[in-house]
């Protein structure tokens, strides 16, 4: 239970550290220093065990049916790590209590700085490979958040942004790669997957799986070409710097190599891919690092080129080169993070990272110039240190491998590259401590405060430990960790400072010997490089891509997106075209062999008729009113077509709706120009006529072939079960209040709902009517005429009984709910006409939502009712009574509902018409006009 | 004598709806508490169902004691139970978010959400088509609430594409009909069983149309146009609401086509595959190129609800047991998640004052940390980053995907857009809260209660990371339901029990 | 008569599709209508032509197919609601952008 705690308490810790840190900024600093130390506190009890060579596991099955588990594991590799991380932790966390100026906030700073260990060691303990991304992706995203620290500057948003851009892409890839080892091992285990080497290495899927991993390495521990982030990261607080960008978030790339090593090595293409791109970044970074003037430049660089030596370690494949490799992570990450604590404290007391500035520092802070200089021979590679040893194991590799034939070159390239790593260290010390004066600093250089000074001493001494007593000091956590990486028993190696004369130290004595000489002639390099190489610079290509992106994106979505109401309209019959058409076509004939009913002339022409009045509505359409009474026209001979085809209620639900329909658009009319501009041009005029025609013909070719096949439908049995279980003869309307009465409900409600919407689009609508009509004449406020007004009146009643009697025989007969409601509507419309809103408003609340409420609650409730006598929602029945002057009557549950339908349809219809015929009454042509608001 | 519970989730919401539109003119506070509660009643009822259907019995509800074919009936099994739940959860988010978007805001809401739990529940096409035109006129209602230029012309483009789906739907459901002779989808999978190879051209035609109708209401690319202006235009309630509205055609178009043209269903087998998988990758890659490229927070929003319905279609596309799976956890994770985005775009946007949600330098914002980590989580969350419910959904859709000839593709698009919608996040954060100008004019301090809405949908997405275990093991269940769907067709044409009431 | 029927339908698609198509809210209406016609044409059809046959029972009587008929019924109802909505919302659409355009780009 130990390991996972070890995670957890870092992330716990952040949220502790960033409440204290609003007590008080060192508190925060102790919260932080304390959950580190706990966490190194329960890591000690298991490193004997470990040592021993054990490996502890401990799992809890997460998502364990997709196969990820919540699983870590600690063995010699991942101890070695969390060892780094959490020493290396603790002491960047004591810097930084000193390098932070008091306007930093310090409880987010550290907050930050534990949810990055916490990641940091789940990526390092964790043998679930999906939960190893988990933690992967989270240490980008709080490195993002520490680069971006200061977050008014500018480079520091930038440099979080490539940061998190370049190591998620890696991520990403590298999430993809995971998915299919997993796939290729059976599992994502570590424990099974460092076990099915061979299985990997043999698998068709092996190159496209390595690629991927490898692409999330390689940005995560800068290789080139992916190396450009890491000089841009250092827009970060020092201590940042020191502790992801030097020691432990990049080695992640360098662990996930070892860690992998046994599953993922062996092949030509391992070597070729990890041992090129090391070997490039290796020389590439050592080159660069010498012409950065910036300090912090020039331990970028040569960080990137050391990660590229690990890297090439690795890649060279043989378990020796993988134990230099784990040597060369622990020596680097001693003397890099001191170095760069050394680089933040003068910066922190001279104020200036420019080494063209940064002159003879050396009577001013002796003492930091002492360590600086031991860490800097380190990195160097000068005997005695550290570095060396780790360097010459590098350099014997390399020319085992030539000597074997593989790579004879080899040799001179680590040469030239251990040449150049001695040059910048040169650059380095020389620069800074000597080298003549100061040139203008913001202030004059000093001593820093004691403490601040203490985790560079502590990690200068490991590096002089390492450097003279290799075999007890790091020895044991080198050969456990290596046994770990390698998952074998260990091959010879020896951690002395003497092997005696071999190439080795030649090599090395050559590379120190030209490294002087490199520096000696650093002045001609210089120009030459700021003339050549010197003018590429990733950050302005970065923002060039980046801008590219977005703008390139605003460009081309303006062009394939831009959402007009005919293009989207077009598209989607276009849509709907194509994919019927591959339904259709290729499927057996369009037509089937039913035989046809006779056609008759009357039919004919009423068909005619139709198609004549609807190719009118188009070409006339610009004639808006002359439209809408074809369009009169086409529904009329619709609502015909019903009679023909013995749908009567169909004929008198189409006829009544048609009335109010043409009402209202004509209501409407009145407020909108009675002209169609001529909109578009005849080319897409044109479009749209091919279009619509293919749609037509599509419609057609539907009809017909549906028409002219026969099929057997679950019509007999309304026809049978209407007057038994209905307890009505009009089938249709059985069907509506009684089989499919829910449909009805439905249905109403959406007509409420269209209601309640019409209200809210009209709240505080104001419309002008025109103040002539299209022909320019004067329109005419006249007294509606007193004959139709009385005559109308008179109608009302008459009109009312007939809706109720359609109403009631609904059920037997043609009628019902709608209908009903429909005439009423009308009837009362007709009044509305002839004698004006006024007159009308003042017998008709025009808020007439409780109608429609009740309307919904009767039907609803007669569904309810039900309940009662234990059967489902909507279950009608009906009985008949003996009614003294009527007789033998008949009274259906369902009537009831069609009660309800009618309310809401006179609700809805009224409400619809009456809004609009508010509107005229307040907006003669003298009424304001309303103004649009904007909103952003 | 069959249990009620079933019909429950379309009651409750009805009966309130109606109750609330009578009490129209009384105070809004009291709606709103009414509205509060009948969701919570809602998330209950959903609850009830889940255990319910959780056995992997199909609970049917024959409407009027008619059984199927003749009558309507509703049917939950396991994938209806969560969708309704996901719902309710979602819609008692959407209304802690205290902001008043006009009146009828709560009548339409319930309105709104009886159309969707009834598009879920119901196991009769027409009906389904019935029901959508209720979610349908309820969403015209809520989109347009408040009014402005911008709104109101996105509602009116909103409105007629629909009205032109809406007539699509009737063409295929009466061609299915005209073939079939049934409606009761159920009994349109029996018969479609042994369709006469002469009929296969009408039944494919109406099943195609069926799915351009679903895929309008999902924002399948090229569909998805009107989606940004819709979304990105209306009330930040609304469109937080709306995240589930996408979720309704992914729904319609997994239920009807594993029903109808099923691997195992006749002839007419297998009907959307040349199509699914190729549009849904598209529509992930439409939506990420307009995320880009969008410089307003809610815009960037609705962009990223087009990915997510891309993404979710996507995995419905590469079918089997885990994919579907996988896709209905995504489902739930993208509903939270997106409606999370929309409401917190709205209370950033009134902290800038009058810079409002525009990815312009604005003000140093008044509790402009928490904010941002606020942002952050949801950010994470959207984008599919670790460790929030999007990494796990999207993780489990790309594994679903191994072996399907598409993976190669699945696999590089999904990942390459995700990276993309990092990178456009994590400008859109940095412009937002970093880049900021100390002497621009901030609005009202943000108040805690006003992060309360998009908190507890994080909240949610935070449970589905933690339970992702049995909420997995959930959605299998759901999914080898719906993969296998004889038992769904039995239960569904079982006779009524005999007798009526007289 | 099959034959008549399918034209129709396939001519009041065709005029609604270009209508639809228009650039401005009150021919798009009109469109909206026509394709309504159209669509309750055809699921009306759907239950086959009979001629002189309503399904209300009758004794010895054969019937046309009710149930496209009460499906009819409610895609009318459905589709008026419909209408109305857009119409007020085109008049709507007017008093926001000033004019009644589509996409309230004036034209003029």
């Amino acid at each position: 239970m130990t390991i996972p705690l070890i995670v957890l308490i870092p992330f716990l810790g952040a949220a502790l550290v960033a409440w204290a840190g609003h007590h008080g900024r060192l508190r925060s600093a102790f919260a932080a220093a304390g959950t580190t130390l706990g966490a190194l506190l329960l890591l000690i009890p298991s490193i004997g065990e470990v040592m021993q060579g054990a490996t502890l596991l401990w799992q809890f099955d997460w998502l364990a049916a997709a196969g990820l588990t919540l699983s870590f594991r600690l063995d010699g590799l991942g101890l070695l790590f969390s060892l780094m991380i959490l020493v290396i932790g603790l002491l960047v966390i004591l810097y930084a209590r000193y390098y932070l100026s008091p306007n930093d906030p310090m409880g987010r700073f550290y907050a930050y700085l534990l949810l990055f260990q916490g990641s940091m060691l789940g990526v390092v303990l964790s043998e679930n490979i999906i939960q190893l991304v988990i933690f992967w992706e989270l240490t980008s995203i709080s490195s993002f958040m520490l680069i971006s620290y200061w977050h008014h500057r500018d480079d520091a948003r930038e440099g979080a942004r490539m940061a998190l851009a370049i190591t998620g892409a890696g991520g990403l890839a590298m999430l993809a790669g995971f998915i299919l080892l997993g796939e290729i091992a059976g599992s994502y285990e570590l424990s099974v997957i460092l076990q099915s080497g061979d299985t990997i290495l043999n698998h068709p899927w092996y190159v496209p799986t390595l690629v991927l991993i490898l692409l999330g390495v390689f940005t995560k521990s800068a290789q080139f070409p992916f190396h450009f982030w890491l000089p841009h990261a250092m827009a970060a607080p020092t201590p940042v710097s020191a502790y992801l960008h030097s020691a432990t978030m990049v080695k992640a790339g360098v662990f996930l190599l070892a860690r992998l090593f046994p599953a993922l090595s062996g092949s030509f293409e391992w070597t070729l891919l990890v041992g090129g791109a090391g070997l490039l970044t290796l020389l590439l970074g050592a080159y660069t690092a010498l012409f950065k003037h910036d300090l912090k430049g020039l331990l970028a660089y040569s960080t990137i080129s050391h990660l590229g030596l690990i890297t090439l370690l690795f890649g060279i494949g043989t378990p020796l080169a993988a134990v230099a490799g784990v040597f060369h992570i622990m020596n680097h990450a001693t003397f890099k993070a001191s170095l760069f604590m050394a680089a933040g404290i003068i910066d922190h007391e001279a104020g200036s990272r420019d080494m063209r500035k940064l002159n003879g520092l050396w009577k001013y802070m002796p003492y930091t110039a002492v360590l600086a200089m031991v860490a800097a021979a380190a990195m160097a590679g000068v005997p005695l240190l550290n570095g060396f040893l780790s360097k010459e194991m590098f350099f014997a590799k390399t020319v085992n491998i030539s000597t074997e034939g593989m790579i004879p070159w080899l040799p001179m390239f680590a040469t030239l590259a251990g040449a150049f790593a001695v040059a910048y260290s040169l650059r380095f010390i020389h620069d800074v401590f000597f080298n003549g004066e100061p040139i203008d600093l913001p202030k004059t250089p000093h001593e820093p405060p004691r403490w601040m000074k203490v985790p560079v001493e502590v990690l200068v001494v490991i590096c002089l430990a390492v450097g003279i007593a290799p075999a007890w000091t790091f020895g044991p956590l080198l050969a456990t960790a290596a046994a770990a990486t390698l998952q074998t028993d260990l091959p010879e190696y020896s951690l002395s400072i003497w092997h005696g004369v071999n190439p080795a130290l030649i090599m090395s004595m050559v590379a120190l010997a030209a490294g002087g000489l490199i520096y000696a002639l650093r002045r001609p390099l210089f120009r030459w490089h700021d003339l050549t190489i010197g003018r590429i610079d990733a950050r302005t290509f970065y923002q060039w891509l980046e801008q590219a992106l977005f703008r390139g994106a605003e460009w081309l979505n303006d062009v394939l997106q831009r959402a007009t109401l005919q293009r989207m309209v077009l598209v989607l019959v276009l849509a709907s075209g194509t994919l019927a058409f591959f339904g259709l076509w290729g499927f057996g004939p369009l037509g089937g062999e039913v035989q046809l009913t006779p056609l008759d002339p009357i039919s004919l022409l009423a068909g005619v008729i139709l198609c004549i009045a609807a190719l009118g509505t188009v070409l006339l359409h610009r004639q808006r009113l002359l439209a809408l009474l074809l369009l009169s026209v086409v529904g009329l001979i619709v609502a015909l077509s019903f009679v023909k085809f013995s749908a009567p209620d169909l004929a008198l639900t189409q006829l009544s709706v048609e009335v109010v329909t043409i009402v209202l658009l004509l209501l409407a009319l009145y407020f909108l120009p009675a002209r169609t501009p001529v909109e578009s041009s005849a080319g897409r005029r044109g479009r749209d006529l091919l279009v619509a025609t293919a749609a037509g013909l599509g419609a057609s070719a539907l009809t017909w072939a549906v028409l002219t096949r026969p099929y057997e439908s679950i019509a007999g049995f309304f026809l049978e079960n209407s007057v038994p279980g209905g307890g009505g003869t009009n089938v249709v309307n059985v069907i509506l209040v009684d089989f499919r009465g829910f449909d009805t409900l439905g249905e109403i409600t959406v007509l409420a709902i269209a209601a309640i919407g019409i209200f809210a689009l009209l709240e505080g609508l104001r419309l002008t009517a025109p103040e002539t009509d299209s022909s320019g004449r004067r329109w005419s406020w006249d007294l509606h005429p007193v004959v139709m007004a009385s005559f109308s009146r008179l109608l009302l009643p008459l009109a009312l009984l007939v809706a109720i009697f359609v109403l009631l025989r609904g059920h037997n007969l043609p009628g019902g709910g709608f209908i009903a409601g429909l005439i009423t509507a009308i009837a009362l419309i007709t009044q509305y006409l002839a004698n004006g809103i006024a007159w009308t408003g003042s017998r008709m609340s025009a808020r007439l939502n409780p109608m429609i409420g009740i309307g919904l609650l009767i039907a609803t409730a007669t569904g309810l009712a039900s309940w009662v006598f234990g059967y489902p929602f909507l279950t009608s029945t009906f009985t008949y009574l003996h009614w003294p002057l009527v007789g033998k009557f008949e009274v259906a549950s369902a009537m009831l509902f069609d009660l309800g339908v009618y309310l809401v349809v006179v609700g809805v219809t009224l409400v619809i018409l009456l809004q609009l015929g508010h509107l005229h009454d307040v907006n003669r042509p003298h009424s304001t006009a309303g103004s649009p608001e904007e909103d952003a | 004598m069959m249990s009620h519970l079933v019909i429950m989730p379309l009651l409750l919401p009805l009966l309130t709806g109606i109750l609330l539109l009578l009490l129209r003119g009384s105070a809004t506070e009291l709606q709103r508490l009414i509205n509060l509660a009948a969701t919570l009643g809602l998330v209950a009822v959903a609850l009830l169902l889940l255990i319910q259907t959780g056995e992997g019995q199909v609970e049917v509800y024959r409407l009027g004691n008619w059984s199927a074919p003749f009558g309507i009936v509703l049917a939950a099994d396991r994938l209806a139970a969560v969708m309704v739940l996901v719902t309710g959860l979602l819609a008692t988010g959407v209304l802690l978010h205290g902001r008043r978007v006009g009146s009828y805001f709560h009548v339409l809401f319930q309105m709104q959400l009886f159309g969707l739990n009834g598009a879920f529940l119901t196991g009769d096409l027409f009906n389904l088509f019935v029901f959508f035109e209720v979610l349908l006129i309820a969403s015209y209602g809520l989109l347009l609430l408040g009014g402005g230029r911008n709104r109101t012309r996105a509602g009116l483009h909103y409105v007629v594409l629909n009205l032109v789906g809406s007539t699509l739907f009737l063409f295929a459901v009466g061609s299915l009909y005209g073939v079939l002779g049934t409606l009761n989808m159920a009994d349109m999978a029996v018969r479609l069983a042994e369709l006469p190879e002469s009929d296969l051209g009408v039944v494919r035609t109406a099943g195609l149309l069926l799915f351009a109708v679903f895929a309008l209401k999902a924002a399948l690319a090229p569909l998805h146009l009107w989606l940004p202006g819709a979304y990105g235009y209306t009330s930040a309630p609304v469109a937080a609401m709306f995240a589930i509205m996408t979720k309704v055609g992914a729904y319609s178009i997994l239920r009807v086509y594993s029903l109808l043209f099923g691997p195992d269903s006749g002839p007419a087998a297998g009907l959307l595959d040349p199509w699914l998988i190729p549009l849904a990758l598209l529509t992930v890659a439409a939506g990420t190129l307009g995320m880009l490229a969008c410089r307003r927070l809610s815009q960037q929003a609705a962009y990223l609800v087009v990915v997510s319905a891309g993404t979710l279609l996507t995995a419905f596309g590469l079918g089997g047991i885990d994919a579907v799976a996988a896709g209905i956890y995504y489902l739930a994770h993208t509903t939270f998640a997106a409606a999370a985005l929309f409401l917190l775009a709205d209370v950033i946007s009134r902290a800038r004052g009058e810079h409002a949600d525009r990815l312009v330098t604005g003000p140093d914002l008044p509790r402009g940390q928490l904010l941002a980590g606020v942002f952050l989580l949801i950010a994470i969350a959207v984008s599919g980053l670790p460790p929030l419910s999007g990494f796990i959904g999207k993780w489990l859709i790309l594994q679903s995907s191994i072996g399907n000839p598409w993976m190669p593709w699945v696999l590089a698009v999904l990942l390459i857009t995700s990276l993309l919608g990092v990178m456009g996040l994590a400008r859109s954060g940095s412009q937002l809260f970093f880049d900021t100008d100390g002497w621009a004019e901030a609005g009202p301090a943000t108040r805690l209660s006003d992060l309360a809405a998009p908190l507890v949908l994080v909240l949610l997405g935070i449970v589905l990371v933690v339970y992702a275990g049995p909420l997995y093991e959930f959605s299998r269940a759901a999914a080898t339901q719906l993969m296998q769907p004889s038992a769904y067709v039995e239960a569904v044409l079982q006779t009524a029990e005999a007798g009526r009431i007289r | 008569m099959e034959a008549l029927i399918a034209i129709v339908i396939g001519t009041l698609t065709a005029c609604g599709v270009y209508l639809s198509l228009r650039g401005r809210t009150f021919p798009v209406v009109l469109g909206l209508t026509l394709l309504s016609y159209a669509v309750n044409l055809f699921l009306f059809v759907m239950g086959r032509l009979t001629i002189g046959q309503p399904p209300i029972i009758r004794d010895g009587a054969s019937y046309a197919d009710p149930l496209p008929q009460a499906l009819v019924l409610t895609a009318i109802v459905i589709s008026f609601g419909m209408t109305a909505f857009v119409v007020i919302l085109s008049l709507r659409a007017r008093a926001e952008m000033g004019n009644d355009h589509v996409d309230g780009k004036e034209s003029e």
